[in-house]
């Protein structure tokens, strides 16, 4: 899924995990990466977001916002908080659980417990033994059509910004809500409609969608 | 305003000795996703040794068909055989 991105927008997403941790929100979405790279904020993409008006404790404080209104998840404890106050530690689990089965196994089994099947009894949609969900398929999507059409290979912060307001700003088709996906938000703590909130957070900031993407235009990291 | 949003969620957690049922449940979800990846480690590296469904299924303590159903399509391998 992160195949392609640059060794800065792997940092964009590291910082954009940390983001989600801070604001107790339990999974990954297209906002988180808008604060990654702000955080970064070396990028032409964060140079843009800047220049609309969007600052990285302005943008932190209106998540925060948006999980009061209910758009996003409000927050809540981790997975290792919670096992911790039933007296499971849960790193201890994990290596020990790797130590006696190997990693890859541990990874194997993962995706098994939580794998999607169409028949029979339903699985755990995460375990805490894996890191957060990323809900940001689409915008690797958008960001990965956008390098195609420009014939560059890897995904840096830029496109990694033009997949999110792509994302943001094309209707979503019916069949990306599927019973998994809308389990896998409920999970997380997220509303069924959830689509990403990187809309309503740049709305904040009165922030035009097109006039953003103009922007990238300009500097020539986008057509 | 976001060391303190984090502050009350670990104090919160902290709580889940009290009857708080909203980070109860949680709390029960977190487990039971724990335990799902533990049996299906579990199940399968009892395969790899040569146990049989019912031999599991009783150590399980759950009928073999119960166990066979869940896990009998769904075979991956181990990484690595643990010694």
């Amino acid at each position: 899924m992160t195949g392609r991105l640059t060794d800065q927008a792997r940092r964009v997403l590291d910082l954009a995990k940390e983001e989600a941790d801070r604001l107790g929100q339990r999974y990954l979405g297209p906002e988180h990466l808008l604060l990654g790279m702000l955080r970064d904020g070396t990028s032409a993409a964060a140079g843009v977001l800047r220049a609309h008006g969007v600052e990285l404790e302005a943008a932190r404080a209106e998540l925060g916002r948006l999980a009061l209104r209910g758009a996003v998840a409000t927050p809540r404890p981790s997975d290792a908080d919670l096992l911790s106050a039933l007296g499971i530690d849960l790193d201890a689990v994990r290596q020990r659980t790797e130590q006696t089965f190997g990693p890859h196994a541990v990874q194997q089994a993962t995706r098994e417990a939580t794998r999607a099947r169409r028949r029979g009894i339903g699985r755990v949609p995460r375990t805490p033994l894996q890191g957060p969900p990323l809900l940001i398929g689409r915008t690797l999507q958008f960001a990965g059509s956008e390098a195609d059409a420009l014939g560059h290979r890897m995904i840096g912060p830029e496109l990694l910004l033009v997949g999110v307001l792509d994302d943001s700003s094309k209707p979503w088709p019916r069949c990306m809500s599927n019973r998994w996906r809308r389990r896998l938000l409920a999970h997380v703590g997220l509303p069924t409609g959830y689509r990403g909130a990187a809309r309503p957070l740049l709305a904040a900031f009165e922030v035009n969608l097109n006039e953003l993407r103009d922007a990238l235009v300009v500097r020539g990291v986008s057509r | 305003m976001n060391e303190t949003m984090q502050g009350e969620v670990t104090a919160v957690a902290a709580a889940t000795g009290s009857k708080d049922p909203e980070v109860a449940l949680a709390a029960v979800a977190a487990l039971r996703g724990l335990v799902e990846v533990l049996e299906a480690l579990n199940v399968e590296h009892a395969r790899a040794e040569g146990w049989s469904w019912e031999a599991i299924a009783t150590r399980l303590g759950v009928t073999k068909q119960a166990v066979h159903k869940k896990y009998a399509g769904r075979r991956f391998r181990l990484g690595r055989s643990p010694r």
